[in-house]
């Protein structure tokens, strides 16, 4: 499923050719025909053609945040669990105060300070949701440290920097995939709840919160092209991304009950 | 026990303090800070640097932190120059439309919720149990926006029985629950996925419980195991779901509102978020947090009281 959206939205306009920079006010607001399968927008770009553009940019924001929301969440657990004590409880009551503050009002609070473009983007919506990752390798990690082969490698000499990234991190692999999945449909979602929240990226750039909110607009005409396909994209993606989730996390703890 | 909760109320503590850190950086990362936060982008050098000097913000940032925090401490949440307003006012105005959303939506998710992981623990494996499973992982991967937008279109445009906006500000709430009724639905539907699977896996650990098989050797009837036995100890767990998915609801709520132009606290952080009208942001924000914070310790609190099986 994850497959078939990637190539729908970079494939897909090699084949379906639409002008998504100009705007073509004589044709706005169609229902769908066979020249515009799914009908068009109020300023009468294809809905079917921007359903793969505006596809690009929530999956590239979703993977982009996914990663730094990772690798932020990844290097603070693995410090936090590996150096225990004071510093532990310091840097877990951070996260425990960055989670109580729900994700959207600190999107919100950020996004108001800015304008949005798709790095920035990224940056902010993986900047407010590392907190999560952090948690479940710290987990991870204190669950790791006093193994015999760690205990081995420090011995053998081996640095802290050293044990941390090549002894358990490679171990904890399999709860950061998991989790990265998930992250990647939060975000695609946090992306799309700003979009619509109108604080996402400026037209004509688009994706599909905005596509939705665009299309709120004009709900009460009975326009329901506007809506339901873009709605139903992010349904469709969060859940084939959750379900790759779920999956994973079978396939892991599979090996981890067999050892 | 006693000791217990005087920790968790300590760390709870803590936690809001971080809270507070949280909201003051967020101020102070603002080009121009918290001046420019008051007198707008366009402010001059000369009146920037006077606001500054005038509430001591030329001091050093621990200083000013402390400053703040006492402010905060004593109830005073600032003042929203573009709405001309306390934010204490706004937010005794707005807050109790929210806590009544939450509250009834969290209500309803319980009521539908609860008995329908019940049903699926029972029918394990068959056929309704799969089609409400893979319902609840549609609907818990629905965003609330676009849940929201689908029951204005049934409910409003195709088949005209509800107001597609919430309830005015003007009207107290309860004389106009027509219009409560889709926010709390778009709001609750999604917290009802959460807790139907949640109880469905709770439920299910608990029926193959020792002591269950023990009731159903001494004759116990299977409708009295499930009432009376299964369903009482499965129901723990939900304690804590609950204080884990604050952070969820109430984010669910800002946009709920935000959809139905729904006169609570989401909105007014919304439009505040529109116009930067900073004090408005950061008083939501300290707000929300201190509450999700107190949420979760009472909780943990309540799950301590009720399952004298738990030590700490």
């Amino acid at each position: 499923m994850v497959v078939a959206l990637v190539l729908f939205c970079w494939i897909g306009p090699l084949v379906y050719r639409t002008n998504q920079v100009a705007t073509a006010l004589q044709l706005a607001n169609r229902p769908p025909s066979v020249r515009f399968p799914l009908g068009t927008d109020n300023v009468g770009y294809s809905i079917l053609g921007r359903l793969m553009a505006g596809g690009q940019t929530s999956l590239e924001v979703g993977l982009g945040a996914a990663a730094f929301a990772l690798m932020l969440g990844v290097l603070w657990g693995s410090v936090s669990g590996y150096v225990g004590g004071l510093v532990d409880s310091v840097m877990m009551r951070i996260v425990d105060a960055t989670l109580a503050i729900p994700i959207i009002f600190l999107l919100l609070f950020i996004a108001s300070m800015v304008t949005p473009s798709v790095p920035l983007l990224i940056f902010i919506i993986g900047l407010v949701s590392w907190p999560t990752p952090a948690r479940l390798i710290r987990a991870e990690t204190l669950s790791l440290r006093h193994r015999e082969y760690v205990d081995a490698a420090r011995t053998a000499g081996g640095g802290h920097i050293r044990v941390i990234f090549r002894h358990i991190l490679p171990n904890a692999l399999g709860t950061i995939i998991v989790n990265g999945t998930f992250q990647v449909s939060d975000a695609i979602i946090a992306l799309a709840s700003l979009s619509f929240l109108g604080l996402g990226i400026p037209p004509p750039a688009t994706n599909w919160g905005e596509m939705l909110s665009n299309g709120v607009n004009y709900v009460f005409e009975g326009y329901w092209w506007q809506v339901l396909p873009a709605g139903l994209a992010i349904v469709v993606i969060v859940v084939a991304f959750n379900l790759v989730g779920d999956g994973l996390r079978d396939v892991f703890e599979v090996r981890l009950r067999r050892r | 026990m006693t000791s217990y909760i005087i920790r968790r109320s300590l760390q709870a503590v803590v936690v809001a303090m971080g809270v507070t850190v949280i909201v003051f950086i967020l101020l102070h990362v603002l080009p121009g800070g918290p001046a420019r936060a008051v007198l707008g982008p366009r402010a001059d050098p000369e009146r920037i640097a006077a606001f500054d000097a005038e509430f001591g913000l030329n001091k050093p940032l621990p200083i000013q932190f402390g400053v703040w925090l006492s402010q905060v401490l004593r109830g005073n949440l600032g003042y929203s120059y573009k709405l001309n307003q306390s934010v204490d006012a706004l937010l005794a105005e707005n807050l109790p439309r929210t806590i009544a959303l939450v509250g009834m939506s969290t209500l309803l998710a319980l009521i539908i919720g609860v008995p329908l992981g019940v049903y699926q623990a029972l029918r394990r494996s068959r056929a309704d149990d799969f089609v409400l499973s893979v319902l609840a992982f549609v609907f818990y991967s629905t965003p609330a926006f676009f849940l929201g937008l689908i029951l204005i279109l049934a409910f409003s445009v195709a088949l005209p029985i509800l107001p597609p906006s919430g309830p005015s500000g003007t009207q107290a709430l309860w004389s106009q629950l027509p219009n409560m009724v889709l926010p709390v639905l778009t709001l609750a539907l999604g917290i009802v996925a959460l807790f139907s699977r949640y109880m469905r896996s709770s439920m299910i650990d608990t029926l193959l419980c020792d002591y269950l098989t023990t009731a159903r050797a001494k004759g116990v009837r299977p409708s009295s195991i499930v009432a009376k036995h299964a369903v009482r100890n499965a129901l723990l767990p939900i304690i804590t779901l609950l204080g884990l998915a604050l952070p969820g609801i109430i984010g669910g709520a800002l946009i709920t509102e935000a959809i139905f132009n729904y006169p609570g606290m989401g909105y007014l952080f919304w439009q505040a978020a529109q116009t930067e009208d900073f004090p408005v942001l950061t008083g939501v924000t300290l707000v929300v947090g201190v509450s999700v914070v107190v949420g979760s310790l009472l909780a943990d609190v309540l799950y301590a009281v009720v399952d004298p099986r738990v030590r700490y």
